[in-house]
């Protein structure tokens, strides 16, 4: 054994190195995965560029459009800057309010539950400096959806207020140092939740999401429901902008965000640097408080958070399984394990069932209250819309779902295949077993919730059954293409299924999805709507000749709703066939 | 040099490590084994800076891990279980980053990654992006990564994981060569061959307590036992049955 000898005397590395250390790692990580994508995945790259420059198109089409009519529509003076700073500030707190949760939840995954994390710890790095790196991270992640929604709507402004140029060159500073703000503020709320409540994390923050979700409902029905005087006139902007009053509070960088843009907009040039200056130096205040959140108690912390009480979950054998196992009687034996394992797996998910939660909650709260709404319930046409346009976004939303929940369960599946591999199932069990499932936990919730639409608004008895078999179509539909694509492409490699269904595979699961779902709604809802117009217009008497447009109608319906039976078995059969013969081909 | 002093780490109401006492000096090999649940994960995260202790102190030459963890830290190189690499890095990418982070200049960086690579046979795929490497690669990249700045203390937990037999010999010989050059290397493992062939003491841990420390021999003298080699006797320790611990003093004094 020799002496022990003195540590080797290197310095600390200076911050500057530290960062330019961080920095060039991540460029290079940048620059591989902008090759891989160019390289490898051109095709993906090509549509989702394609997709999001139509998208912004279209938002910067209707939000130009939407400035326009205002401006046009308004006609009192001064009330147009009024209700854009209204729409400005509400907008702009509703995304403080989500940049400020989004940020704390990506800052919790990123310090506290990455392996990176773990790694830098074990680095001399400064905890400040390891915070840095994924608080810029988060910066990246919380705002990209803000640049995307946000861009059209402040350039459409821009065009339309006709805004000096440097209107246009504020804007970056503006966003840039809007979103330190919210995004500041979410990471100390983080390490202090962490540092304080290692225990009782989640409930705190499923406390706080419903709490926001309750307060956007309340903000949104007092919004919406029962404005008293009629729509568009000069008393119901006001009475409309004094509801908004509250997202005009001077304490928000919200509303800073709003008048600095404005007064920049109006050629005022003054007022808006003062608003910047606002902005900026806020957003370095909180940058820096975050980060020395960080330094005295990142560390501390994350000892706490793995520190904390070691709950071994223990797993109960539930009724409830062994009522499914029985409810499953007609299939397979192996179909019946694999789906009551696939329910155990999503009921232990806290991640599916509380989005699941969220979403059909949301839902349902916006369905019974859909008659204190002011609509005309009176009038046939605005209901039969309205109830199509309820059942498209059931429809749309099970998608989300589908693509992010059911499309990576193959892919996930894959990494145990070995289990099920040697059970000697058949592999196509495997990918009926995870339709079923999907079907199955489909069809109650949405066949539930547009029927809930449908009373609400108190449609006739056979639209009410077309809409449940539009339903059972979209699901049987939606569940088929996830399932099949998941079983055609999928992703052994990624861990997470927000990563698999982020992938090529649930990209294109998504497009089609959607695709799927305007045309099955358009094939059935355009046919009903005109056909019902007929039946209560003035139109009604002229076209009741057999040779008349009545019949072309009914023609156009029965027509309409066989040709989105078609769609719907296509889009069940066809992406199953290509999952089958791909996933028994699959080397493992 | 590592030392640990009546160091007892808590989990809520669940005593992981309970006053450990232990302190092993610059240039020895060490290695601590356990069964599944003994506390050895626990011991080394409070050696990485990972976790704090409830009670007591955990010292890297002479420096407390609490109290000032970055410059304990520097003086250590850690290999865990799990290897961590950034998928979209190539190996010497992520070994420059490591260089750069430990404040090697330029011409040492590239000296040490050639001195490594050459080591722990790394040229064939240093230049390929991590997403590509097996196991068995990783392991070999992270080993490099934890020695390139000549670390004074050197943890290893489960070193020979996925290696095959020549990268576990090369894992071998370098962990003895770093012990020799002075380092301290605590190595945390199952495998007790590995153990009873390289580490000069052993400690045997169990329910968050030392149940021995000492040499191989110094455990089969203990216990009187015709047994030749450690397996039997880590089964017998760790039973429940076995006499060590109960009227033996404590390796360093302690009672």
């Amino acid at each position: 054994m020799q002496t022990p000898h003195a540590a080797p005397p290197i310095d600390f590395l200076p911050p500057h190195r530290e960062s330019r250390a961080f920095r060039r790692a991540r460029n290079r990580m940048l620059a591989t995965i902008l090759r891989q994508a160019m390289t490898h995945s051109r095709f993906r790259v090509s549509l989702v560029a394609f997709l999001t420059s139509l998208l912004w198109g279209c938002m910067f089409w209707m939000f130009a459009d939407g400035f326009w009519f205002l401006e046009s529509t308004i006609t009192q003076p001064g009330m147009y800057a009024q209700a854009v700073g209204g729409v400005f500030s509400m907008f702009f707190l509703a995304l403080l309010a989500m940049l400020l949760i989004s940020s704390a939840i990506i800052l919790y995954g990123s310090l506290f539950r990455s392996r990176e994390a773990a790694y830098l710890l074990t680095t001399p790095a400064r905890d400040e400096r390891i915070f840095l790196h994924k608080f810029q991270e988060a910066i990246v992640l919380s705002s990209w959806g803000f640049m995307l929604l946000g861009s059209p709507i402040l350039l459409s402004y821009g065009v339309v207020a006709n805004a000096p140029w440097y209107y246009y060159a504020m804007l970056l500073p503006f966003v840039v140092a809007f979103v330190y703000i919210p995004v500041s503020i979410g990471s100390i709320i983080c390490l202090w939740v962490v540092r304080r409540f290692p225990e009782s994390r989640a409930t705190l923050l499923v406390g706080g999401l419903i709490l926001l979700a309750i307060l956007a409902v309340w903000v949104g029905l007092g919004l919406l429901v029962g404005p008293r005087n009629d729509l568009l006139t000069p008393d119901w902007f006001q009475e409309i902008l004094g509801r908004l009053r509250f997202s005009e509070q001077r304490l928000l960088p919200s509303w800073w965000l709003s008048m600095g843009l404005l007064a920049s907009a109006s050629g005022d040039w003054n007022e808006s640097v003062l608003f910047l200056v606002l902005t900026v130096s806020n957003a370095l205040f909180f940058r820096q408080y975050a980060v020395w959140t960080a330094g005295r108690s990142y560390r501390a912390a994350y000892s706490g958070l793995y520190g904390r009480s070691l709950r071994r979950r223990r797993s109960r054998r539930m009724f409830f399984d062994r009522g499914l196992f029985l409810l499953l009687r007609p299939f397979s034996a192996e179909m019946r394990l694999m789906m009551v394992k696939d329910m155990r797996l999503f009921r232990r998910d806290p991640l599916q069932w509380s989005q699941f939660l969220i979403f059909f909650g949301l839902l349902v709260i916006y369905f019974l209250n859909i008659q204190r709404f002011t609509y005309d319930i009176s009038s046939i046409s605005w209901v039969n819309m309205v109830s199509f346009l309820n059942l498209a976004v059931v429809g749309l939303l099970l998608s989300t779902f589908t693509t992010r929940f059911i499309y990576p369960t193959i892919s996930l599946e894959g990494r145990r295949f070995w289990v099920l591999g040697l059970l000697g199932i058949e592999r196509r069990s495997i990918v009926w077993g995870k339709f079923f499932f999907a079907v199955g936990g489909a069809i109650l919730p949405c066949c539930g919730l547009v029927l809930l639409s449908d009373v609400m608004l108190k449609v006739s008895t056979w639209i009410i059954v077309s809409h449940q078999l539009t339903c059972v179509v979209l699901c049987l539909g939606l569940a088929g293409i996830a399932v099949g694509f998941g079983a055609w492409l999928p992703n052994f490699r990624a861990d997470t299924p927000s990563r698999i269904a982020a992938g090529f595979g649930g990209t294109l699961t998504l497009v089609l999805s959607t695709l799927y779902i305007l045309f099955v709604v358009l094939l059935t809802a355009l046919p009903t709507h005109f056909y019902l117009a007929t039946e209560y217009a003035d139109l009604e008497l002229s076209l009741q000749s057999p040779t008349g447009m009545k019949w072309w109608l009914v023609f156009w319906l029965v027509s309409g709703s066989a040709a989105s039976l078609v769609l719907g078995a296509a889009a069940t059969i066809v992406p199953l066939r290509i999952g089958f013969r791909a996933f028994e081909r699959l080397e493992f | 040099m590592i030392e640990f002093e009546n160091v007892t780490r808590a989990y809520a109401n669940k005593v992981a490590v309970n006053g450990l006492t232990l302190r092993i000096p610059a240039g020895e090999l060490f290695a601590l084994l356990g069964p599944n649940g003994a506390g050895k994960t626990t011991t080394i995260k409070m050696l990485t800076g990972l976790l704090r202790p409830t009670r007591g102190t955990v010292r890297v030459c002479g420096v407390d891990l609490v109290r000032d963890v970055r410059r304990a830290v520097r003086e250590i190189g850690y290999v865990p279980e799990e290897p961590f690499l950034y998928d979209k890095l190539s190996g010497r990418e992520f070994l420059e980053f490591t260089a750069e982070m430990r404040g090697l200049n330029r011409a040492e960086t590239a000296s040490r990654i050639g001195r490594e690579c050459e080591f722990f046979d790394l040229g064939d795929f240093i230049d390929d992006l991590s997403e590509t490497y097996s196991h068995g690669m990783k392991q070999r990249l992270i080993f490099a990564s934890a020695m390139l700045h000549d670390p004074t203390v050197l943890i290893v937990d489960e070193p020979m994981t996925g290696l095959d037999p020549r990268s576990t010999r090369t894992v071998k010989d370098r962990l003895r060569q770093r012990a020799a050059d002075g380092a301290t290397v605590f190595m945390s493992t199952h495998t007790l061959a590995i153990a009873e062939e390289i580490a000069e003491r052993i400690g045997i841990m169990d329910h968050g307590q030392l149940h021995f420390l000492g040499t191989v021999g110094e455990l089969q003298a203990e216990l009187a036992s015709t047994h030749t080699s450690l397996e039997p006797l880590f089964l017998e320790l760790t039973s429940g049955n076995g006499q060590l611990g109960k009227n033996r003093e404590h390796p360093l004094g302690i009672k």
